[in-house]
């Protein structure tokens, strides 16, 4: 039988429901990132963070490997919720020098470590290695770290010897709209992963700090390589590219050798080397049968 | 008899010159691959060689949509100059550009489907829609020029606002976007040039038919009613035609600056009277311009690691120019524009002030005290939680002052209503400085940041002053001073965003106004520097009284006119540069805050500043609160919800006028 509560009585009842909800999570502790390079390679030795940012984005951009549910999120990338971060506790955060000017701020919640990739003018093989490791390091996990090394090493070497011995240039792009690409070079996760497999870049040109240059399609007329499209296509690009006379003109459009990659987290370490490494391999060589 | 020889060819002086470096720039080109080749790869392919390819697919459509979409752009800029009465009146200004910009956005996130109808139509329909909302807000006062810039400038940063939140949360899928926005004339074939050649063909008809009855609105209003004419319909055929060129322009090549501003300008002041002459020789310079641009730009492009959009280039090649131009406009010092009508005084001021201080006072405990954590809402005055709030409401509170402060102070110096700390360029000046800090630095330390802002901030006030200093701080060449230093922001930002550097998301989250990266100490430190400020401001409230009523009688009254607007001037800068550190260059507080002050009822400028400077306040601390917890975990910055909530206010105060 519903009885009307006295305002007074509901007034305390919400004050009580509002405090309940303020007693804070048990949980605390363990490793937080804001970067989602760290958080695919923690979650790649078994040992993911509690926490990350625009985890939705995560699975959009990285994929795999997929961040488990408990997962928590914590915002923008480059404005987590200091709040929430607060209320977790975490005994490390770990960031990249993207956001390094949000160090002093976090670290009056936890120590923060800052850890490189893409460093310009290093090999960037041997930094994602180091920093595999480092990453080991912090979660306590050395010995994933050396097992996830050994396992990319090994399986990027059976990969290079399914493909010809000498493989033909590649010109790796992802499009930006009908009319201007992404094209991967130097200093770059892709680059990299091609230097492992025995295959040439045929994009000499500049790059950014980053690994690629955004041109415009033109630029891509005169060389002569095999094309591999990183997906996604934007909405309503590959209908404009079928109306398009330079990309029907395109040397590997027209033999028609081009194949198309599912989307792969360009600025990533390990576990998105190792996914290239295989997307592209099975492209190669499926495309050749 | 030199004059009216000049008259006649002072355009072509303009024009050849720039023809003669066209042509030029077209033939070293060409040449690269033989001259004969060059010329026939214009109507054939064949043989298929990959130069042939890239100079009939890529070169030749290139050239001719630069010169279709600049020639468009400037004749869209001289119809709705003619139409608004107004050298500032651009398609960018008009809201045209941003909404067809938002548009897009939108649709590629929400309901891609609609793309595959066609990007133009998208475009234009989310142009002509923003376009539409400045005539609906206008309508009641006649489309009236006055009201009609005022209503395109809330339509834009309303647009634009939207557009930042979306970029702030979308920021991957949108990349491709970003390069269209910044205006980038590379083309892959003749689709484009076989979309926007009929369409300005029958535009330029038009414009011709429209020639002799837009040339009566050199009259004023009332000789030209008495003529017959309508002047609602006139307007509104010509500013329609107006947005159907830019529409089409920006759909095809996207946001191209400076054009549609400068063309018209630049014809004007090398002698072209009439309409028609105006007409003719700005859609040639506008053409020209562009063109010129465009081919330098690929000259260099080769040897560089990003691509530089032609239209962000057109914008910061424009900005010196249009500074080069300022001093030897002559600008009409009319009578002061004051949009006074719509002004009802308060009967009691004071009792007013108190219950905004009260409003202010509880909207600062809810912002502390509420908010949501990890497991939903609660009430709670915990150091843990407020050690994160307390210096985000002191310093959303402070920026709030101090652009509401300083946009008063600009508004009645300049007898402006467009005037506001952002568009006098030192947010700009400031911002820019910023993103080369970001950009440059390896890992900047905040206070590296800060050091960066403020000399930025301070170049600009010193380039602002030296300009102006000879024309002894004309209002209206104040203002067109600073509509150079935002363009010139502008065209920084749109390259910055275009390269797709991940950091770009950094900048567009600090470009949106956020409390997000002040502390405890910082904050303090802006609070007692608005309040200081503030309290500077008191001194001059007599001046501010007298001012607006123009230079004769401000003279008469015993006050040194240039004096009085150096050190007001030199106010405003320390106040915007002040909060352009704490809340980004984008927070319309200062253009909002002081015209909701006057709309409450503040008249008298003691009453005005200090309305003006708690409702910018209380704008910022619900904006931050609000921010925080619309879309919790993630943050939406304060600048942008203020102009979101500000934006709408204002609107349905400009409706009531």
């Amino acid at each position: 039988m519903p009885s009307r509560l006295r305002p007074s009585r509901r007034l305390t009842g919400l004050l009580y429901w509002l405090w309940l909800v303020t007693v804070p999570a048990a949980a605390e502790g363990g490793l937080v990132t804001l970067d989602w390079t760290l958080a695919e390679t923690l979650v790649a030795l078994d040992a993911p963070p509690r926490a990350v940012a625009q985890v939705d984005d995560y699975h959009t951009w990285v994929q795999a490997p997929p961040l488990p549910d408990t997962v928590i999120d914590l915002g923008l990338r480059s404005q987590p919720n200091l709040e929430r971060l607060a209320s977790l506790a975490p005994d490390r955060i770990l960031i990249s020098p993207m956001f390094a000017n949000l160090a002093p701020r976090l670290q009056r919640i936890a120590p923060v470590d800052l850890l490189t990739l893409y460093t310009p003018g290093r090999d960037n093989w041997q930094e994602m290695l180091e920093l595999t490791r480092r990453l080991g390091e912090l979660a306590n996990r050395p010995e994933a770290a050396e097992r996830l090394i050994a396992d990319t090493e090994a399986r990027l070497e059976t990969l290079r010897q399914r493909l010809p011995a000498t493989p033909s240039p590649l010109l790796v792009v992802q499009f930006m709209d009908a009319r201007h690409v992404r094209v991967f070079g130097g200093n770059g996760l892709f680059q990299a992963v091609l230097e492992r497999l025995g295959v040439e870049n045929a994009w000499q040109g500049n790059t950014n700090a980053w690994g690629f240059s955004l041109v415009p399609l033109e630029r891509l007329v005169s060389i002569d390589a095999r094309l591999v499209v990183v997906e996604p296509f934007p909405i309503g690009v590959e209908e404009q590219l079928a109306d398009s006379g330079l990309w029907q003109y395109q040397p590997s459009v027209r033999d028609g050798s081009w194949v198309a990659l599912p989307p792969v987290w360009s600025f990533g370490a390990l576990p998105s080397a190792q996914r290239f490494a295989e997307l592209i391999v099975t492209a190669l060589t499926g495309g050749a049968a | 008899m030199t004059t009216r020889l000049w008259n006649r060819f002072g355009p072509l002086a303009a024009c050849l010159p720039l023809a003669l470096l066209v042509t030029l720039a077209i033939l070293i080109q060409l040449s690269a691959s033989g001259l004969d080749q060059g010329l026939r790869a214009l109507i054939s392919v064949e043989p298929l060689t990959p130069d042939a390819l890239m100079l009939h697919y890529s070169w030749w459509p290139r050239l001719t949509i630069s010169l279709l979409a600049g020639g468009g752009l400037a004749l869209a800029g001289v119809l709705m100059q003619q139409v608004l009465r107004n050298p500032l009146a651009a398609p960018t200004t008009l809201g045209v550009t941003n909404g067809a910009n938002l548009a897009l956005l939108a649709t590629t996130l929400f309901t891609p489907a609609l793309l595959a109808i066609g990007r133009e139509w998208v475009a234009l329909a989310g142009g002509g829609g923003a376009m539409g909302l400045v005539f609906a807000l206008a309508w009641r006062r006649a489309l009236a020029p006055v009201v009609v810039v005022l209503a395109g400038l809330v339509v834009n940063l309303y647009v634009g606002a939207l557009s930042m939140v979306l970029l702030l949360f979308h920021q991957e899928e949108l990349k491709g976007l970003l390069i269209w926005g910044a205006g980038s004339l590379a083309q892959n074939g003749w689709h484009d040039v076989a979309f926007l050649a009929p369409r300005l063909l029958i535009s330029g008809l038009a414009a011709w038919l429209l020639l002799r009855p837009l040339a009566l609105l050199e009259l004023d209003d009332a000789s030209a009613r008495s003529l017959g004419v309508s002047l609602k319909h006139l307007r509104l055929a010509g500013l329609g035609l107006a947005v159907f060129v830019s529409g089409c322009v920006v759909s095809v090549v996207g946001v191209i600056g400076f054009i549609g501003l400068a063309a018209p300008n630049i014809v004007r002041l090398a002698g072209a009277r009439s309409l028609g002459a105006r007409l003719v020789w700005s859609t040639l310079l506008g053409a020209l311009l562009l063109a010129g641009t465009d081919l330098l730009l690929q000259q260099y492009s080769q040897a560089l690691p990003t691509l530089i959009p032609t239209g962000a280039m057109t914008a910061a090649l424009g900005a010196p120019l249009l500074l080069w131009l300022i001093p030897r406009l002559r600008l009409s010092s009319g009578p002061p524009r004051v949009v006074s009508a719509f002004v009802h005084r308060h009967p009691a001021p004071g009792r007013l002030i108190l219950w905004l201080g009260l409003a202010l006072l509880l909207a600062a405990l809810v912002a502390l005290a509420f908010g949501q954590v990890e497991r939903g809402w609660s009430i709670s005055l915990d150091w843990q939680v407020l050690e994160w709030r307390t210096p985000r409401v002191l310093a959303a509170a402070a920026s709030g002052v101090m652009l509401a402060v300083a946009g008063t102070l600009l508004q009645r110096l300049t007898a402006n209503p467009m005037a506001s700390p952002e568009l006098l360029g030192i947010s700009g000046g400031c911002a820019i400085a910023l993103m080369a800090g970001i950009f440059l630095l390896p890992a900047p330390s905040n206070l590296a940041l800060v050091g960066i802002g403020t000399l930025g901030a301070l170049v600009t006030m010193a380039l602002l002053i030296i300009i102006n200093r000879r024309g002894g701080f004309l209002p209206e060449r104040l203002l067109l001073t600073g509509v150079a230093f935002t363009s010139l922001f502008d065209a920084v930002r749109a390259i910055v965003l275009a390269g797709g550097d991940p950091r770009g998301q950094q900048v567009v989250a600090w470009l949106s106004g956020s409390t997000y990266y002040a502390d405890l100490p910082t904050a303090i430190a802006v609070s007692v520097a608005a309040l200081l400020l503030a309290l500077a401001a008191r001194p001059f409230v007599r001046w501010l009284d007298i001012l607006p009523l123009g230079q004769a009688t401000a003279s008469a009254l015993g006050i040194r006119v240039e004096r009085a607007r150096l050190a007001l001037l030199g106010l405003v800068a320390l106040l915007t540069a002040a909060a352009t550190l704490v809340v980004g260059p984008l927070s319309f507080a200062g253009l909002l805050a002081p015209h909701m002050a006057r709309l409450a009822g503040f008249h008298r400028a003691r009453w005005h500043l200090l309305g003006a400077a708690i409702i910018g306040a209380l704008l910022m601390v619900i904006a931050d609160w609000l921010g925080r917890q619309w879309l919790f975990p993630n943050e939406i910055p304060a600048g942008l919800v203020a102009s979101l909530i500000g934006g709408a206010y204002f609107m349905w105060g400009l409706r009531r006028l």
